[in-house]
């Protein structure tokens, strides 16, 4: 009898702490999705009191109108193809530095190993703060400036960094033994990371990569900085804007914000388990 | 047969390292070249060259006929309201977002510690929040706390809490108290998923024990879940501190900083600066901020070091 109750309040507990998590986390983003198929109410010029929109729990009649007005009055194609661009960029030079890095400090003891380790872990440290004004001057001086490979470099002072700790840490669980019998069997160490290390550790270089790619569409601060001109700024500069309320249609912002989170939702959904164990490492940027 | 194999296995493992440790010894190095020029490059110069501009007084506007002027900015600095006050606004930002943060994760974390059906669906919402760009929280908040037509004002005055709608982000207190909300929305997940990491390392047996002895949930919370998150807390505190006195995105893109100065932290103010060309003294404050953070960063650094080093050994 006492056993049946305590199982019901249980299952009542469980249900009540998982509703309010739910609602925590996702009720913002659906609030938004919301706002971004409520159609505007036109200004009526006859009764000017009723310029502010008064809140809206449901349209009742939802439409897309939002979402067209958003490509045809902002160029945000133009935003979501730099950010893609950057973002893509970023996590191919990132992987590519960062693998032969990690291999370089897990399969091999050399002289100044753990010091180049440590200095690499210090570079990490630098905030972004400091690195703005000196990276601001150095790219204004070698034509940086306002350029995708300006903004690739930038970010990859925090993307290169946190996958190779990531790599290092994935290289390490992969068994010796595999790449010692592709040497006995003549491989040279760099078709040995090619054929053997590299596919081993897939899981790995997606979860990197994908971070990378994560880190880069995210970043505000440097795309806000380095970037004045429509064809290299990227999502997130385009938020600030909608916050200063340019262009004045929430509908609008909203359809944009949503639009923004979009790649990188499906890109969690799709990774979950493996971008999971990636943050979980506790070397986080920001 | 498991001797046997463990004990060759050593042997094999040194002739082969022998070898090429004779034949290629440079190959380490060259893999290792790429990251290291690129952050030389993109990290390790422009840090050097912050700490020169930081003692001139350079414009972005005039950059060539920047003066040396020694420690000129420190004493610019401390005439410098702004940037006094900067540093109580540092920690109270610090203090709210990161005992917020900690407040919120924790019950979350241990919430998913049970087993229950759906609990994986559970688990990737909770991570929703991290994966939306902190610049769409920003603006999602905005929004949401908006004076003339945000859903906040709009459910506080249905339910009575307020009798007519608040302008939060025109006001000094309420603007800060919104900008914390956006950001420990956003940053809890992380912090969840770390302290859920550990609780499942904690071993069942001890739970069990506990409960043999007659200990209730209180008491085995209180004597066996914390001591064995302590560890992992301690990290969080230390990591969320570092990485909180240094942003810039949520405060800025939410409020700019304002209303006038009031949410002006250290790194805001270096930003600000920045936008206004005063490239020397922002870069000023952004290394004092930096040395003033060195004893915490290298407690960081050191932390990362040894699990790398053990790691990888």
């Amino acid at each position: 009898m006492t056993k049946q109750r305590n199982r019901r309040l249980r299952a009542i507990w469980i249900a009540t702490g998982a509703a309010a998590i739910l609602l925590y986390s996702l009720a913002p983003l659906c609030w938004i999705l919301i706002a971004s198929i409520t159609p505007e109410l036109k200004a009526d010029v006859s009764r000017p009191w009723m310029m502010n929109r008064a809140v809206t729990y449901f349209p009742a009649t939802p439409s897309l109108q939002n979402y067209f007005e958003l490509f045809s009055n902002v160029p945000f194609a133009l935003y979501f193809r730099n950010s893609t661009i950057i973002s893509t960029g970023n996590m191919l030079l990132t992987l590519l530095v960062a693998s032969l890095g990690a291999y370089g400090f897990v399969r091999f003891r050399f002289i100044g190993r753990s010091s180049l380790l440590i200095a690499m872990l210090v570079a990490y440290t630098i905030p972004s703060v400091v690195l703005l004004v000196p990276l601001l001057v150095i790219f204004r001086a070698y034509g940086l400036n306002n350029t995708h490979l300006g903004m690739i470099l930038a970010e990859a002072t925090h993307s290169a960094p946190f996958v190779l700790l990531l790599l290092i840490n994935y290289f390490s669980t992969l068994p010796r033994e595999l790449e010692e019998a592709a040497q006995m069997d003549g491989c040279g160490p760099i078709s040995t990371l090619w054929r053997i290390v590299l596919p081993l550790s897939l899981p790995g270089l997606v979860a990197g990569g994908l971070l990378a790619f994560i880190m880069t569409w995210n970043n505000f601060l440097f795309a806000f900085l380095f970037t004045s001109t429509n064809n290299v700024k990227t999502l997130p500069v385009i938020m600030r804007q909608f916050a200063l309320g340019e262009p004045a249609v929430w509908g609008v912002s909203a359809a944009g914000a949503l639009l923004t989170t979009l790649p990188v939702a499906l890109v969690f959904l799709l990774f979950q388990r493996m971008l999971m164990s990636g943050l979980a490492a506790g070397a986080v940027k920001g | 047969m498991s001797h046997t194999a463990e004990a060759a296995q050593p042997a094999r493992g040194r002739r082969l390292e022998t070898r090429r440790r004779r034949r290629i010894d440079w190959l380490p190095y060259a893999l290792i070249a790429p990251i290291a020029l690129l952050l030389i490059a993109i990290t390790v110069y422009p840090t050097v060259y912050a700490v020169y501009l930081a003692m001139t007084d350079a414009s972005l506007l005039r950059l060539a006929r920047a003066q040396f002027i020694g420690l000129g900015n420190l004493v610019r600095m401390a005439d410098d309201t702004v940037f006094l006050d900067g540093l109580w606004r540092t920690l109270r930002w610090d203090v709210a977002v990161v005992s917020l943060e900690l407040a919120i994760a924790l019950p979350i974390a241990l919430f998913l510690n049970q087993t229950f059906r759906c609990r994986g669906i559970v688990r990737a919402a909770v991570m929703v929040p991290y994966i939306t760009p902190p610049a769409v929280v920003a603006l999602l908040f905005c929004y949401m706390f908006d004076g003339n037509f945000g859903v906040i004002n709009d459910l506080l005055v249905r339910v009575g809490v307020l009798d007519r709608y608040v302008a939060w982000l025109s006001d000094p207190t309420g603007s800060f108290w919104v900008v914390v909300s956006a950001m420990v929305w956003y940053g809890q997940p992380l912090m969840a998923l770390i302290l859920l990491a550990a609780l499942q390392t904690i071993p069942p047996e001890l739970y069990e024990a506990a409960r043999v002895d007659g200990a209730g949930a209180w008491r085995t919370f209180w004597h066996i879940t914390l001591p064995h998150l302590v560890p992992s807390i301690l990290f969080l505190i230390l990591l969320r501190t570092i990485w909180m006195s240094n942003h810039i995105d949520m405060i800025f893109v939410m409020t700019g900083g304002g209303p006038g100065f009031s949410n002006h932290t250290e790194a805001v103010y270096s930003f600000t600066l920045t936008n206004q060309f005063q490239i020397g003294y922002a870069s000023a404050v952004a290394v004092v901020l930096a040395i003033m953070l060195v004893a915490a960063s290298s407690l960081y650094v050191r932390h990362l070091a040894r699990t790398v080093l053990k790691v990888s050994a």
